[in-house]
């Protein structure tokens, strides 16, 4: 039983590190220091074994120009002006509400209501709206981290009640808007960076919501030690 | 890419957690707390919801400024409604108040400072965070300041008003620029010019709560004035409920005149022919009321008796009969008559006119003749007639002001215009590019619209491309449009429904009303109120300034303002948002109150004898008494600030106070002003000498407002934008079957300034030989609903759920682009109403 539970922390923790590189991709223009990263040979790898190429000029170009590149690749996608992307779920979710989308739709107050629910607010320092897809992300994150550790307490029952509700804001939010989202970000980027990552996100996207489903299936892993 | 497995998935995992490990994502989070789901016990049901939030406001939309409430639910501000408890606008408010939601949440709204990384008005920018863009700004008016040429920094603004406009001008004060242009000329600044010049500081006021009778000319007063809501609704109520007479002159047949008991058509830039015409009626047939002759300058003998004025008005006006000003306005000389007559027997009356009669090459001419109708039948500041009006007064926190300089760039071509008060805005860039008054080191604008807003739109385009005529361009602004376009910098603004104001424009019933304008939600994103902005880049510059932000201020003032502290200061107007005695009396015929020999026998105060004035000598720029004796009271540099009262009869009365010119204590008529500048120095009519040169088919281009919109300010909103979005050019029957027009009939209308395209819109609702265009629209870049296209590249990407519903696919053109810069020599006013220009069809 115990390495069941250990199965599912890990699985939570994974999860939980995938959210988080895709909270902090999206949420603004990547630094230096990210960059260093994701150019490591060990990152670098991994996204080539998955098919993802980030291009020659990602890897050769200079650390500063890239930085410059990819802020203004940042600005023109998810910032505007022009037709840009705004990363908001109430700017992309298709809904029959009669309330006016835009910014700060009725979306964003459901999804505002969610993150209150499970004791998270927004960061006075972020600029963004509750339901961009950094915060929606770092949600989750958060989520399966908390998962992880019940799972390691072990807390059965409530690490249990987690993983629905990480399902039901996959189903609510996530997967109403993201994968779609993700479409116009391949078709519009220039670098492929940012198109590469939207394929990585909505890949994700789609594995977490089986991978969520197993977990629910097979969370009973036995009574509490 | 492949799908992800379990290994890959694993892969991909433990690669990301070590890039997190690494801390390369940053500590910025977006979430705040920890989760606590294991408390429990807590429901949220987005069913039932929480009580909404009602806060009380300020509209912006327009200048009108009504109190309003609004309504926050769970963070977002879902309805704004009228104030039920301002007096001013009675709980009632426009089409644009409404919309003002459009203006927060449109979703082209710019919410991060961007700095141009392309060429200039090649829309390539990168967001930057707002201590790059404050220390960019710092970097390029600092060394202004330390060179001692902080006037190289300019400051263009369109709309700013009440705590807005003080904290600007407070810090620009602490800066030492004062190359301060603001919009007023392409509105109404002929007006105040004129006011200025007749009965002292502007606005005017119609007492409709009173009046017994209405003429108004050029004014689409019920649906689009200058303080619309509380005027519009006094005037119907007027109307309907106590069948007041109302007529209205125009060239189109507004709302306005639909509702009126008559619309008489009159042919552009004689509205003022006609006000004289009625003048020589009233005069020759004995229906003035003689008392107030005693407070009107109408001779160059500022000592004439009463008698002698009646006659030199009779005398002025003798020529402008009811059968000349028909041949020219095409309004019945009859018809005339019977209006003069109707007006002058009336217990009071009010004469209504805006910029149909102001906006012309003759506008000055023009509104002085109607005051000269309101004055010759006691209707000025009394009761029911027109009046000065009254706002709140307010007090605020000053910062150290130093010793401002200014490029002399704001006030037209050096000698050409004679009484620029306002400025002349739409000649700053086309004085920026000729160079020879100087030219600024850096240029701001702020709530304005350069290229839109001002004649020849290809013009002020141009000039700001051009980066070696202005280096250095940077605007605060909410929305892409077509100026900041052109920027170098953008900071984004916050919305009037997210920053802090006092509030002060004019009341209806001459009693004004304090009112508080506050945040119903944080600025979205990284927008930041101006008022916020002063005092970071103050920080940077060395610069002390009295408030540390926007809300300081207005809480400051809150406390320095005797009637609001008195009612519980800034607490009272969060929770209220609006302050009025109701036992204070209304502010009619101030003029009569004789001044106290105490204040005109002070020290320092001396008479004027060819004006009459007394005035304190010390508050004018004359370095002694023996020189502001010898220059005299209208020579003598802001002689104006040291106004006491009038000597009239031997007796001193508090007059008609002067504002911005050195004019009298009278009601001035006659104008020593406009004498000494080679004009007519009492009112008169001559046609507007282009019109006069017109060739068989020319036409006179027009220009109109709309009750849904603001100038430039609102076609991003998505509500008004669908209520109003196209402008075909009003034309009449007559003159399209001329032309072999049909109505919608697609057309060009050309002048030597540009040419547009539109439809033509057949109407009898229009005079002939005239064609009319409204402004608002016709946007290049205004966000989807404006442009129809995210701005500013072609085609509307695919994210927007709710743009499926945009209903409409034309969106007008600007008229700007065939209207050329063009200003009244006395006033500086923008010649809206009078381009000549040639329609064909397209």
């Amino acid at each position: 039983m115990a390495s069941a539970r250990k199965d599912m922390a890990d699985t939570a923790t994974a999860r939980s590190n995938v959210y988080g590189l895709l909270a902090g991709v999206f949420r603004a223009e990547p630094s230096s220091e990210l960059l260093t990263q994701l150019r490591t040979p060990e990152f670098s790898g991994v996204l080539e074994a998955l098919g993802i190429s980030l291009g020659e000029s990602f890897f050769v170009t200079s650390n500063d120009n890239l930085v410059e590149d990819l802020a203004v690749e940042f600005t023109r996608l998810f910032i505007g002006p022009g037709p840009h992307l705004s990363p908001n779920e109430s700017v992309h979710i298709k809904t029959e509400s009669k309330q006016e989308p835009g910014f700060w739709g009725p979306e964003t107050v459901k999804v505002k209501k969610f993150m209150e629910a499970a004791g998270l607010a927004i960061d006075d320092s972020f600029s963004g709206m509750p339901d961009h897809i950094s915060a929606e992300f770092e949600f989750m994150q958060q989520l399966a981290l908390k998962e992880a550790e019940a799972w390691t307490e072990p807390n059965q029952e409530f690490a249990t009640n987690i993983l629905k509700i990480e399902k039901r804001f996959l189903d609510e939010h996530l997967s109403q808007w993201i994968p779609r989202f993700c479409d116009k970000v391949i078709e519009m980027a220039e670098e492929p960076f940012y198109r590469e990552f939207a394929e990585v996100t909505k890949g994700f996207i789609d594995f977490d919501g089986d991978s969520l489903q197993a977990s629910i299936d097979g969370a009973n892993v036995g009574d509490d030690d | 890419m492949q799908s992800l497995n379990r290994r890959s998935f694993m892969k991909l995992a433990t690669a990301s957690g070590a890039v997190l490990a690494t801390g390369a994502i940053g500590s910025k989070a977006a979430l705040a707390g920890s989760v606590k789901l294991a408390a429990g016990g807590r429901d949220f049901s987005p069913a039932t919801g929480k009580e909404r939030k009602r806060i009380a406001s300020a509209c912006w939309q327009c200048v009108t400024r009504d109190s309003i409430v609004g309504y926050v639910e769970d963070g977002r501000l879902v309805k704004i409604e009228g104030h039920p408890d301002s007096v001013r606008t009675k709980g009632v408010v426009c089409a644009r108040a409404h919309g003002g939601i459009n203006q927060v949440y449109f979703p082209d709204r710019i919410l991060y400072p961007l700095k141009r990384v392309g060429k200039r008005g090649e829309h390539k920018w990168k967001r930057i965070g707002w201590d790059e863009a404050l220390d960019e700004i710092a970097a390029h008016i600092k060394p202004l300041l330390d060179a001692g040429t902080p006037e190289k920094f300019m400051f263009h603004y369109g709309r700013m008003k009440s705590s807005s406009s003080k904290v600007t001008k407070d810090f620009l004060s602490a800066f030492g620029t004062k190359t301060i242009a603001g919009h007023t000329s392409i509105c109404e600044g002929g007006k105040w010019t004129t006011q200025e010049l007749t009965w002292g500081g502007h606005y005017d006021n119609w007492d409709f709560e009173n009046t017994d009778y209405i003429l108004v000319f050029g004014s689409n007063v019920t649906n689009t004035h200058t303080n619309h809501i509380p005027s519009s609704q006094r005037l119907i109520d007027a109307h309907v409920d106590r069948k007041v007479p109302m007529y209205v002159f125009d060239v189109r047949l507004t709302n306005t005149a639909a509702f009126a008991d008559a619309w008489l058509p009159i042919n552009v830039g004689t509205d003022g022919l006609v006000a004289l015409a009625m003048c020589n009626v009233i005069m020759n047939e004995g229906l003035y009321k003689k008392d107030f002759f005693k407070f009107m300058k109408v001779t160059a003998d500022r000592n004439a008796s009463v008698d002698e004025k009646i006659a030199a008005v009779k005398a002025r006006v003798a020529k402008f009969t009811p059968e000349v000003a028909s041949k020219e306005s095409g309004v019945p000389a009859d018809k005339i008559r019977d209006l003069a007559r109707g007006f002058a027997k009336a217990k009071s009356g009010v004469v209504v006119s805006y910029r149909g009669v102001a906006a012309g090459l003759n506008g000055c001419d023009g509104e002085r003749s109607m005051m000269l109708l309101a004055g010759i039948t006691d209707n000025i500041n009394s009761p029911g007639g027109r009046c000065q009006g009254v706002g709140a007064k307010w007090k605020g926190p000053k910062s150290k002001h130093v010793k401002t300089k200014a490029l002399k760039i704001t006030k037209g071509f050096k000698g050409t215009i004679a009484y620029p008060s306002h400025g002349v805005c739409q000649e700053v860039l086309p004085v920026i590019k000729d160079g020879s008054q100087g030219r600024p080191d850096v240029y701001m604008w702020y709530c304005y619209n350069p290229v839109y807003c001002n004649g020849d739109s290809n013009g002020n385009r141009a000039t700001m491309m051009d980066e070696s005529i202005m280096p250095y361009l940077v605007t605060s602004n909410i929305v892409y449009d077509e100026s900041s376009a052109l920027a170098d910098l953008i900071i984004p603004d916050a919305t009037y429904l997210e920053r802090w104001d006092w509030e002060d424009m004019v009341s209806p019933t001459q009693i004004g009303e304090h009112y508080l304008r506050q945040p119903f939600v944080e600025p979205l994103g990284e927008s930041r109120d101006l008022g916020d902005v002063w005092p970071d880049l103050a920080k940077r510059l060395g610069i002390e300034l009295a408030y540390s932000s926007k809300m300081d201020y207005v809480q400051q003032s809150c406390e320095m303002t005797k009637p609001v502290k008195a009612a519980g200061g800034f607490a009272y107007m969060k929770e209220h948002g609006v302050l009025y005695d109701k036992n204070a009396k209304p502010d009619f015929y101030g003029y009569k109150k004789k001044v106290s020999p105490d204040k005109y026998k002070a020290d320092g105060v001396i008479l004027d004898e060819a004006t009459g004035v007394y005035w304190k000598w010390k508050k004018s720029k004359a370095k002694s008494a023996e020189e502001a004796i010898k220059t005299g009271y209208m020579k003598t540099k802001n002689a104006v600030k040291g106004y006491v009262g009038q000597e009239i009869d031997g007796e001193v009365y508090k007059g008609f106070k002067p504002d911005k010119l050195n004019k009298s204590g009278f009601l001035e008529i006659y104008s020593d002003l406009l004498e000494v500048k080679k004009f007519n120095p009492f009112p008169t009519y001559e046609k507007i000498p282009e019109h006069a040169a017109m060739a068989a088919d020319d036409l006179i281009l027009t220009t109109f407002k709309v009750a849904a919109h603001t100038h430039s300010r609102t076609s991003h909103c998505k509500w008004l934008s669908e209520i109003y979005h196209d402008n075909p050019g009003w034309m009449n029957t007559k003159t399209a079957t001329e032309r072999g027009l049909k109505d919608g009939d697609k057309i060009k209308v050309k002048s030597g300034t540009g040419e547009v395209t539109t439809t033509v819109r057949v109407t009898e609702g229009i005079i002939p030989g005239i064609i009319a265009i409204s402004f608002h629209v016709g946007r290049e870049f205004s966000g989807r609903y404006g442009s129809g296209k995210a701005d500013p590249f072609p085609g509307v990407v695919a994210d927007d759920p709710d743009f499926k519903n945009k209903a409409w696919d034309r969106h007008g053109v600007n008229p700007n682009y065939v209207i050329p810069n063009s200003s009244d020599p006395i006033t500086g006013q923008q010649r809206w109403m009078d381009t000549v220009v040639k329609v064909v069809k397209a």
